[in-house]
């Protein structure tokens, strides 16, 4: 991992480590647009040749578009890939990877968990939001559409072999996205930290990570040109990212994947408005590892100040302050609960008769599985319902198994 | 907080640890692509059981392995070159090196000739010299470790190397195998943890990576050291085991620091343990950075001490109070052993006209930015177990 304020310069020489120069780029037209593919182009135009561009990434990672950009790679002779983006992005770098290493013609043989048995080609990322950490994690998915079928890969192979953190790419992302990608850092961060795959190498970087965020994120969205702060959101996402990938995920991400498919609310949302309830959720089970996370969000002076049964109310009440913090600093954009959040038409997204639906798409999603504690129907509808109007959760009402 | 403007960071470990870890060795195996791995072990190991319980992981998965379980204290060239050929002859193509120190230099040092050529180890030996990744290495830590296994460095034979490429691709703790040790390495374990964790996360060139790894290590070794030796628990052997490991990462990722070369010297130069003299040495090495410029030692206090004395300690007296914490450590170990760990160099046996020697041998090409008289009133404090800055 190389990270910097001219970390992007550095991509040529350490492509010559790895024996390659000839790198295919791969983004997406918001990112181009946003004019980074640009920036990291000047930066390692003079030291590498570079092969083939390709900036239409689809929002959605499909099988066509692999292969199509898998062609473009071998008709360029290219060696090597960099990605520059988001998750959609990186998915599609590994999967067009897989393709190009392996002369694959049907990449649904290289599915499931450690069906790669060897390196691909060297794989370079820069990510562009400072959420999702999938800089650091060994999977992809993605969709073939002519089958439907979604194909998830999981190998160490699919590891990046260099992620690139550079405050240039991360410096014109707008307040409200990067509150919701930093709070979808925090939120992996946390459920790594309380969950049942919880370990003493997630948790070191969970807390490395919850600290980072928690001490640079209001000033980044008040100063968005902080360079320091910027680079160390990137860097606590990156460090939430090895959290959970070392650990998995629980409620929250449940729920936030099934309000995503249900409602199209954008995932770092879901997983701002979510957290405060999973950790209220799983506190009888948790309290004395959720209070600890108070350390790292407030620091020694008040964690050390207050009374050890205090703590993990502390942590969750800090989380609520943060989201009405965003919410206020950047005009009411950061939504604090599910009626809040509209759509680029000032649409209500989440409407309140689609909870059920909502709550029945959780029952379907794997991500309970590491969570402490078991959730059935109603107990997903009644989290939904708190976080749709706003409202702690009545805890007496939770069961407790 | 501290955040440098640019840093690199390089970790391609993957750790599993816990209760039954071996018992992934099959799949992790296979995940690397690998189907026959060597075992490399000393006679102590196998003579503890330790290695049966590699081969009961293996049992029901139809892979069959090569041990070898002779790696003597001072391994040598010889005995890579005689290793290699083992290796081949059996068509092994992974190794697997349970033990610390010695076994694994010679993992590593076997790991750069079977993916070239004998008289490849000379030329490779410096740093980055090594240009491809090597073939599949899994390290299985005992109680027992110098702190280099995790890390980016091995030597053998006079031989020194330095690449990520020598970085274990798996690391398995399993409390099995991290069995119940002499106090003396315990100790040495969990002090060249301690101090390579303190260099990187007090150094000027630190950075959130290396600070993340640092902080768990220097917190594991701060809660379970003492506890380890007072009552030899299993789950705080198992917690120390993992503060080595990242400890290893850290390491790798920092400069190396005035305390590994001076533990260093000092334990070539009077045969004991580098890691005793390391702990010795630590409290006296870090009182001479509180007022350099561009160091943290406050930052310290945290993990090593926890929020409540942290919180409790004004800003002036924290770097102070880690260290008087390390002391206090120092002497509750030396108690509870009965004195067998020694407090001071000279408890440790060594003369004091072997101080100088020493000193000469830690400044070397003067890349650590101290000088011999720098060094000369570390080692004469430590030496006589008087603090430099009187408290």
């Amino acid at each position: 991992m190389i990270a910097g304020h001219d970390a992007l310069e550095k991509i040529p020489g350490a492509l010559a480590q790895l024996h390659a120069d000839r790198p295919l780029i791969i983004t997406d037209k918001g990112v181009s647009g946003a004019g980074l593919v640009d920036t990291v182009v000047d930066a390692i135009k003079d030291g590498v040749d570079i092969g083939a561009m390709a900036d239409d990434v689809p929002q959605d990672s499909s099988l066509t578009f692999v292969n199509r950009l898998a062609d473009v790679y071998r008709d360029n002779n290219c060696d090597s890939i960099i990605a520059v983006g988001g998750g959609s992005v990186m998915d599609t770098a590994k999967g067009v990877n897989i393709v190009v290493s392996e002369n694959a013609d049907d990449l649904m043989k290289f599915s499931g968990v450690g069906a790669l048995k060897r390196a691909l080609k060297p794989l370079v990322v820069i990510p562009t939001t400072s959420g999702t950490g999938s800089e650091v994690t060994l999977a992809a998915v993605i969709k073939d559409h002519e089958r439907n079928l979604k194909m998830a890969f999981a190998s160490y192979f699919l590891l990046p072999d260099i992620a690139i953190l550079d405050s240039r790419m991360t410096l014109t992302l707008p307040p409200h996205l990067t509150a919701s990608t930093a709070m979808d850092a925090m939120a992996h961060a946390v459920e790594a930290y309380t969950g049942l795959g919880k370990n003493p190498m997630s948790d070191a970087n969970a807390i490395a990570a919850i600290s980072l965020i928690s001490s640079n994120l209001l000033n980044v969205i008040k100063n968005p040109s902080d360079r320091e702060g910027r680079l160390a959101l990137a860097n606590g996402a990156t460090l939430a990212g090895a959290a959970f990938s070392n650990s998995l995920v629980g409620v929250v991400h449940d729920l936030g994947h099934a309000t995503g498919s249900v409602c199209g609310v954008p995932h770092g949302v879901c997983m701002s408005i979510l957290l405060p309830y999973g950790m209220e959720y799983n506190m009888h089970k948790v309290a004395h590892i959720t209070g600890e996370l108070l350390l790292p969000m407030v620091g020694a002076e008040v964690y050390a100040g207050t009374p050890k049964h205090l703590r993990a109310e502390g942590a969750i009440a800090y989380i609520r302050k943060m989201n009405r913090e965003i919410h206020d600093a950047t005009d009411g954009r950061h939504a604090r609960f599910f009626e809040e959040v509209k759509d680029r038409d000032g649409k209500r997204m989440v409407p309140r008769q689609k909870l059920e639906d909502i709550a029945g798409a959780a029952l379907d999603d794997g991500s309970i599985f590491y969570n402490p504690e078991e959730c059935d129907y109603e107990d997903f509808l009644m989290i939904m319902r708190a976080a749709w109007e706003g409202v702690p959760l009545d805890r007496s009402l939770i069961k407790k198994g | 907080m501290f955040f440098p403007d640019n840093y690199e960071f390089y970790c391609p470990v993957k750790i599993n640890s816990g209760n039954r870890a071996l018992e992934h060795l099959p799949v992790e195996l296979d995940a690397l692509n690998a189907t026959k791995p060597l075992v490399i072990t000393d006679k102590k190991i196998a003579k503890k059981g330790l290695i049966k319980k590699i081969e009961g992981a293996f049992k029901d998965s139809g892979i069959t392995m090569a041990i070898f379980d002779g790696v003597p204290p001072v391994p040598d060239l010889k005995l890579v070159r005689r290793l290699m050929n083992n290796y081949l002859d059996t068509g092994c193509d992974s190794i697997i090196a349970a033990g610390g120190g010695a076994v694994v230099n010679t993992a590593k040092a076997l790991d750069i000739v079977i993916s070239g050529k004998p008289e490849d180890l000379k030329e490779v030996a410096g740093e980055d010299r090594i240009k491809n990744p090597l073939g599949p290495f899994i390290f299985v830590p005992t109680a027992y470790g110098t702190g280099f296994e995790t890390s980016r460095f091995a030597t053998l034979g006079g031989l020194s190397f330095s690449s990520h490429f020598l970085m274990p691709d798996l690391v398995v703790i399993d409390p099995r195998m991290v069995t119940a040790e002499k106090a003396n390495a315990v100790v040495s374990t969990a002090m060249v943890a301690l101090a390579h964790s303190a260099q990187a996360y007090t150094c000027p060139a630190k950075n959130p990576m290396t600070d993340t790894y640092a902080y768990a290590a220097m917190q594991f070794v701060g809660e379970n050291l003492v506890n380890v030796i007072r009552y030899g628990d299993k789950k705080g052997r198992l917690a120390l085991a993992n503060a080595a490991t990242m400890a290893g990462i850290a390491f790798s990722n920092s400069p190396r620091g005035i305390i590994h070369e001076l533990g260093w010297a000092a334990g070539d130069i009077s045969g004991l343990s580098h890691g005793i003299c390391m702990g010795i040495l630590l409290p006296y090495v870090l009182e001479c950075h509180i007022d350099r410029e561009g160091y943290h030692l406050s930052d310290m206090l945290l993990p090593i001490a926890g929020a409540e004395i942290y919180a409790g300690t004004a800003e002036n007296l924290k770097a102070r109070k880690a260290i008087n914490f390390i002391y206090d450590m120092q002497h509750n170990i030396h108690d509870i052993t009965r004195g067998k760990i020694p407090l001071t160099l000279k408890d440790a046996g060594i003369s004091k006209d072997a101080l100088q020697g020493i000193a000469s041998a830690t400044v070397g090409d003067g890349r650590t930015g101290f000088n011999i008289d720098d060094c000369m009133v570390i080692l004469e404090h430590a030496w006589e177990g008087r603090p430099i800055i009187s408290s």
